[in-house]
């Protein structure tokens, strides 16, 4: 193909253009009016395959005109036409399915695996053998064939050729082979398109080859990220305008739903203690809170109270779980960052409970905090007993019941979570202060600032970065706080609805309550939330830029 | 730099060879000559269900021509699903054209409904699941689930009647017509069991306190709610970490004292918030003060059964669901039905759930079957024997199966709970059951701990509660 | 001066050690707390005042008795020593003479007999009993109250017998572990598969990951083309939207792909996240331009660029992605747990078994920790081992805003 003329070449990329448009648009129109697919297959394949057709289409037209729009077009078509025949021949071939069957298999090779990576560490470790030359190579040497050795028992433990013999047959089968075929054509076409001589003759220029390569790198991420993410992003908030219950017709009722959520009504009390019904309108309403202001009585109430309280919950625990986490993590680092012996371990037993799965660490947890026969307040009742012997004083066996007083059961989600996290952070803090240079520390001595000061002028400001850095992931994790109540607390809710967070309440209206829309609508009234708070943060971090 | 390429080589070829080999067990299901023996059974599921297998492999299995049903429940624990499977397979040799797979459910009662309820959404659920009887309006009237009233009407020898009244009440019930009984025209599924709630004794902690025996006091008629005070207050002085009474905070335990009182949640048609009348008051208040006033109880919301399988709590009150667990602890043990209170009965629930059909089925005639086969005398004594649930047919062959399986000893604890007069667990068919707990519960919950006290939840309950009819 | 100086570093040092080992103890404590539970009884789980090291009681045999006996402490003579429990909860009365009440005596209630009689002491109706004294006679006294104790017996020498209450007795017990509860869990719920799954879930995701986001990350951070700001902030955008909207329509998805209950549903989705490509381009936008420049004079291709140049001096921020990556992907629960089936367990990851014996085998702790010991072990093992690698990629990476 190298050989033919760039007018041929030109010729057979618009034949293949041309040909594509048809047989996308063919295949987009009949997909979309007869094909028996379900609503979400028939959008999902037709609309893609109308819109490559029109793609084609131009591409076709400026390739003749000779405009540099049609390679563009070309490249992005031929490359999606590549990844879906590719991916599609994949999925015919059960190749994604099969992973069920690996995991079958794989128990037997797991060994071998280590053992093979375990080589390649010992190999790497020849590197640092600088000063024995010889050793060193036949280490890495060694380490490597060791490695590649144990690489292919591996391969063979978990059955990799029987795989493969069963696959070849499967190759020659008419779908798949399609497919494949569909792929090397759309690969040939996608290796014209990107040639220097065609990109030349439609007159590309740097910025745009920068540009496609750019999609390019892009794309693998980009693509799964719209497909699995954005798309049920956007779906989402579509069914946030519906009153959707999952499985019946989606009705579009605008903004009802968000109404609905944010609903409040405040009203004037002739007497503090009057009765709700007397002045809401108690089939809509629900009476919030009471307050006083002013000598006059206020009621506030909601459209929905549940709402209302998830939000306080979510905002208590956020304003304690986050200061008590980021503080107590900036002062543990400050005493690991010295050179005393040991502190390397320290720092690992920090990090241990950011590692563990939360769904055992909550059932640990659950079993520490049970009033009767847990280990918390066990502590607490020697504690009092102890103080009570030494100093004869007469103390009361508080009797915390943890889990279940409407007292303590959001402050226990605080402790489980902020033990959970402080190590985690304290590492990033951590990396922070070793990268504030020790010559600002020398300056400050010498300006004649104690530890405190140099601490406040010093540190403080030189972390502002991470500071910034992990006040905003750590608020966006606690708003967010989700997994660690459905599994801590029974039901998940809590006593009275006192951990009732903004996400278990949309949990709960869209699952439990067949409520899909309006559990849509609380997550990007909760979206809304957290890019406020963290464009919040951004603002602060660069304003306190400002003055450092 | 040449270690790190072999490293990205060897990576690439790992990941390459992994999806590779992925695909090749599905049609090898012995790859290896020397296969070692453990594991084949790890295999054998992937080959048996025919839904998994590849494309091509599904023609090879037309000649059968048998009908493949999934079916799930919620096991409470490790040998009822063992049990569970054990029938599943000996229906499907029983059934004629009949394939089944049985799938249990999570034990975790939110895991459980919250994936049905999601595999329902995306039409991968089940063909027959089991759901508990509140639930049943919330599908029934959503379209989820079939009436099988035509199918049970063509059926030679099924009788409602063969069943516990209040269960079968609630199953055929018509909403449209809001009649109930044989020929409402309505059937939504068969109750799978029954179950009610008994007191679980520790009988050391009682005698320790010097109380009379719970048991004999039953029979003689003087178990009330007096005696059953003075028999807590008795246990709870032994120590400040010694409990007279414990019970788990949901609808169930709190119901039975307004119940007992002549109370209940809802008027009699159940289209109405009855928490405020004065007998639902009344029984709220009496067991405010078993909590708040007598401080005799485990603190409400606090799990009573680690305190009392540790030998702290003389009478737990749960279902014979709890029993299995109980089997294990090391003091002596037995049940009471619960005391009787104000309105001359215990107040008893009749908890039940029932197997009903996904509206989405192929198949709605072999579910149907598979109903009737899941429910019959013969396959609910095998569920029975294993002590953790009662016979939900009024069948007295199967009742004296149940009685026989001790521990604990006075079995009839349960019987004679389901025969005072129960109040049966059921759906809200005017309004959403689901909404109604989550307003009534944290109400109950202020109350029994005491934030608030009885006369403002009177005064405010049914406001909020009454939203949920007619929404 | 100097020794002063000396001392106060030395206290000063140590007031660092106490605290960090404090906060040592409390971050390991609930790990120690879940292996040594692992190892006990389901009765010695629950008991008051719980104990860290599993015990087994002490039982022993005794002449003239039948079985096994549990062994307590007992006070005979004042002197405690290990007595065997023979009977429990005999039902005995406190027992005093009408004229002199503080004398008591407890006597078992079979041993007295009821005169039918009635007392009034203090105001209090009291019925009044024939009990047996010492030197063979009975007496009439009142009855105080009544409880119920246990009979022990001294097993060097059975003629010795104590009344006294079992529950406040001390059990004679002994260190005794159980291994056989993790054979037990893993042969109820297969964990050993439950484990290899999770095992190559988390492998798949952490390289496919890795892959995506060291491309994407690239192109955001070095790459020209139109629309990237608006991309990329779309992506840090939905690093806030919680996950839990998503699930109904991914798993829809799920189904149109055929996914549903399959390990891919759990891999696939998973390596193509905004956050992984937004700590990637975070680093990537520290990296030196001019080299990079340098380079594409020469005619190298970006390609050539990232993987000549770039990669080599980007292990930190790829080995702070990993580590992400797979805490993310061993951790993840709710996903998992919609989308694999309760029923097949060959598919089940750690997490999904974890939740399932919670909800089975909710009356044995030392199962549901030995089961939360295999999920959590590890990756902490992982961790340890390449703890200085970990800890110091993530100290030179990720942490610049």
């Amino acid at each position: 193909m190298k050989n033919l003329s760039i007018d041929t070449q030109l010729r057979l990329l618009f034949l293949w253009q041309a040909a594509l448009c048809l047989a996308a648009l063919f295949g987009g129109l009949w997909v979309f009016f007869s094909a028996p697919w379900g609503a979400l297959a028939r959008y999902g394949v037709g609309l893609p395959l109308l819109l490559a057709g029109a793609a084609a289409g131009l591409s076709a037209w400026d390739i003749r005109q000779r405009r540099h729009r049609g390679r563009v077009l070309a490249i992005a078509v031929n490359y999606l036409g590549l990844l879906a025949a590719g991916v599609g021949a994949l999925h015919v071939l059960g190749i994604f399915l099969g992973i069920d069957a690996l995991a079958g298999t794989f128990g037997r090779g797991i060994l071998w695996l280590l053992l093979a990576l375990g080589a390649l560490f010992i190999g790497g470790l020849g590197e640092r053998l600088e000063y024995r030359p010889q050793l060193a190579r036949r280490l890495q040497q060694g380490g490597r064939w060791m490695a590649a050795l144990f690489g292919v028992i591996f391969l063979l433990r978990i059955g990799t050729l029987p795989a493969l013999l069963w696959l070849l047959p499967r190759l020659l089968q008419p779908l798949p082979l399609g497919l494949l075929l569909a792929a090397a054509l759309f690969g040939a076409a996608l290796w014209l398109a990107s040639r220097r001589p065609v990109a030349n003759a439609l007159h590309a220029g740097v910025l745009s080859d920068e540009a496609i390569s750019g999609f390019l790198f892009l794309s693998p991420n980009l693509l799964g990220f719209l497909l699995f993410f954005a798309g049920p992003l956007i779906f989402s908030l579509y069914i946030s305008f519906t009153d959707w219950d999952a499985f019946g017709t989606k009705n579009f009722v605008g903004l009802e739903n968000y109404q609905k959520i944010i609903g409040l009504d405040l009203v004037a009390l002739e007497a503090p203690d009057q009765a709700a019904n007397t002045v809401i309108d108690v089939n809509r309403f629900s009476e919030l809170a009471r307050f006083n202001l002013l000598g006059r009585s206020y009621l506030l109430a909601a459209t929905d109270k549940l709402f209302w309280i998830s939000l306080r919950n979510t905002v208590q625990f956020v304003l304690m779980a986050v200061p008590l986490s980021v503080i107590l993590a900036l002062f543990l680092a400050n005493l690991l960052n010295s050179n005393l012996p040991g502190m390397r371990v320290f720092r690992a037993m920090y990090f241990l409970p950011s590692v563990a799965a939360v769904v055992g660490i909550a059932l640990i947890w659950q079993l520490l905090y049970n009033a009767s026969i847990g280990y918390i307040n066990y502590g607490i009742t020697s504690a009092v007993n102890a103080l009570n012997a030494l100093f004869g004083t007469s103390l009361q066996d508080p009797a915390i019941r943890w889990l279940s007083s409407v007292d303590t059961a959001l402050l226990s989600l605080v402790i489980m979570v902020v033990w959970q996290t402080v190590g985690f952070n304290t590492v990033l803090f951590l990396a922070g202060l070793t990268n504030i240079p020790t010559m600002l520390y020398e300056a400050a001595t010498v300006d004649g600032a104690g530890k405190w000061a140099q601490f406040w002028n010093v540190t403080i400001p030189m972390l502002a970065p991470t500071t910034f850095f992990v006040v905003t992931t750590t608020t966006i994790q606690a708003m967010q706080l989700f997994d660690q109540v459905f599994i801590l607390m029974n039901p998940p809710e809590g006593p009275n609805n006192a951990t009732l967070t903004i996400v278990l309440y949309l949990y709960r209206s869209g699952f439990q309550n067949f409520r899909l829309g309006y559990g849509s609508a609380i997550a990007w009234i909760l979206f809304a939330l957290i890019f406020g708070v963290t464009l919040l943060q951004f603002q602060r971090q660069r304003s306190s830029q400002m003055e450092y | 730099m040449s270690r790190k390429t072999i490293w990205y080589m060897l990576s690439l070829l790992t990941i390459g060879a992994m999806l590779l080999s992925a695909c090749a067990a599905p049609a090898t299901p012995a790859p290896t000559t020397q296969a070692p023996a453990a594991e084949a059974p790890t295999e054998a599921p992937k080959v048996e269900s025919p839904t998994e297998a590849p494309a091509a492999a599904a023609p090879t299995e037309a000649p059968m021509a048998e009908v493949a049903l999934r079916w799930r429940t919620r096991p409470d624990n490790t040998e009822e699903a063992n049990v569970y499977s054990e029938i599943s397979k000996e229906l499907d040799a029983q059934l004629e054209g009949i394939t089944l797979a049985y799938e249990a459910g999570g034990s975790e009662t939110s895991s459980y409904q919250d994936v049905l309820k999601t595999e329902i959404g995306a039409g991968t659920a089940p063909d027959v699941f089991w759901i508990p009887g509140t639930d049943v309006a919330d599908f029934a009237t959503r379209g989820l689930i079939l009436n099988l009233a035509d199918l049970a009407g063509k059926t030679e020898g099924f009788n409602v009647d063969d069943f516990y009244p209040g269960p079968m009440g609630h199953l055929t019930f018509n909403p449209e017509t809001s009649q109930s009984g044989a020929d409402s025209g309505a059937l939504w599924g068969l109750p799978r069991d029954v179950s009610t709630f008994a007191l679980y004794l520790n009988l050391d902690l009682i005698a320790e306190a010097g109380a009379p025996d719970p048991r004999e006091q039953a029979a003689n008629g003087e178990w009330t709610w007096e005696a059953f005070l003075e028999t807590a207050q008795a246990v709870r002085a032994l120590g400040t970490d010694i409990y007279g009474y414990g019970a788990s905070a949901w609808w169930g335990p709190y119901g039975v004292w307004l119940n007992a009182a002549g109370g209940g949640f809802f008027n009699a048609d159940r289209t109405a918030c009855a928490l405020n009348t004065p007998e639902s008051l009344a029984g709220l208040e009496f067991e405010r003060s078993l909590y708040v006033d007598h401080d005799v109880a485990v603190p409400y919301g606090e799990d009573p059964e680690a305190p009392f399988r540790a030998g702290k709590v003389a009478m737990f009150q749960n279902g014979r669901w709890a029993t299995p667990g109980v089997r294990t602890v090391t003091f002596n043990w037995d049940v009471v039905e619960l005391p009787k209170g104000p309105s001359g009965h215990m107040g008893n629930w009749l908890f039940w759930g029932a197997y009903v059909v996904n509206a989405n089925t192929q198949h709605p005639e072999e579910a149907w079957k598979l109903v009737q086969a899941l429910t019959t005398a013969e396959t609910q004594a095998k569920v029975a024997a294993l002590g953790a649930n009662i016979p939900s047919r009024v069948s007295q062959a199967a009742l004296d199966a149940f009685l026989t399986f001790t521990p604990p000893d006075n079995n009839q604890a349960f019987l004679n709970g389901l025969n005072d007069n129960p109040a049966t667990e059921g759906p809200l068919w005017a309004g959403s059951w689901p909404d109604y707990d989550k307003i009534m519960g944290p109400a109950v919950n202020a109350v029994l701990t005491g934030e608030t006290d009885v006369a403002t939840f009177g005064a405010t309950i049914c406001d909020e509660a009454n939203k949920v009819f007619g929404q | 001066m100097r020794s002063s100086y000396r001392l106060l570093t030395w206290l000063q040092n140590a007031a660092v050690y106490l605290v960090l080992s404090l906060f040592a103890g409390l971050m390991l404590f609930p790990f120690i707390y879940m292996l040594t539970t692992s190892f006990k009884t389901p009765a010695d789980t629950f008991r008051y005042p719980p104990r860290l090291l599993p015990r087994d009681q002490v039982f022993t045999r005794v002449p003239g008795y039948e079985g096994e006996l549990p062994l307590y402490y007992g006070v005979v003579n004042g002197e405690r020593r290990p007595m065997a429990l023979v009977q429990n909860s005999i039902r005995v009365g406190v027992f005093a003479e009408p004229s002199r009440l503080e004398q008591t005596l407890t006597v078992p209630l079979d041993q007295v007999q009821a005169t039918g009689a009635t007392l009034t002491v203090n105001g209090e109706a009291l019925e009044v009993f024939r009990v047996p004294v010492e030197g063979g006679t009975t007496v009439e006294m009142v009855k105080l109250s009544q409880t119920a104790l246990g009979r022990f017996v001294d097993p060097q020498d059975p003629t010795i017998t104590i009344l006294q209450n079992t529950r406040t007795s001390t059990p004679v017990e002994r260190l005794a572990l159980h291994p056989e509860n993790y054979a037990q869990v893993i042969a109820l719920r297969g964990m050993d598969r439950a484990l290899t799954n999770t095992t190559l879930v988390t492998l798949l995701v952490m390289f496919g990951q890795l892959a995506t986001s060291v491309l994407g990350g690239y192109a955001f951070a070095r790459l020209r083309f139109p629309g990237r700001d608006t991309l990329f902030t779309v992506y840090l955008g939905t690093i806030m939207i919680p996950f839990v909207v998503l699930i109904t329509p991914l798993y829809q998805i799920m189904v149109a792909i055929g996914w549903v209950d399959h390990l891919a549903s759990l891999i696939i989705p998973w390596i193509f996240t905004a956050y992984g490509t937004f700590l990637m381009r975070q680093f990537f936008i520290t990296f030196p331009k001019e080299i990079e420049e340098a380079a594409l004079i020469d005619g190298a291709s970006r390609l050539e660029i990232l993987r000549r140049i770039i990669l080599p001096a980007s292990t930190p921020a790829m080995a702070t992605l990993a580590t992400f990556t797979f805490l993310y992907a061993w951790n993840s629960f709710f996903w998992p747990l919609v989308i694999i089936n309760t029923g097949n367990e060959a598919n089940h990851v750690l997490t999904l078994a974890l939740n399932v014996l919670r909800g089975r085998a909710v009356d044995s702790p030392n199962l549901l920790l030995a089961g939360a010991a295999i999920a959590i072990l590890p990756p902490m093992v992982i961790f340890i081992l390449g703890q200085r690698f970990f800890v110091e990629s993530a100290t030179s990476s990720g942490v610049k805003g």
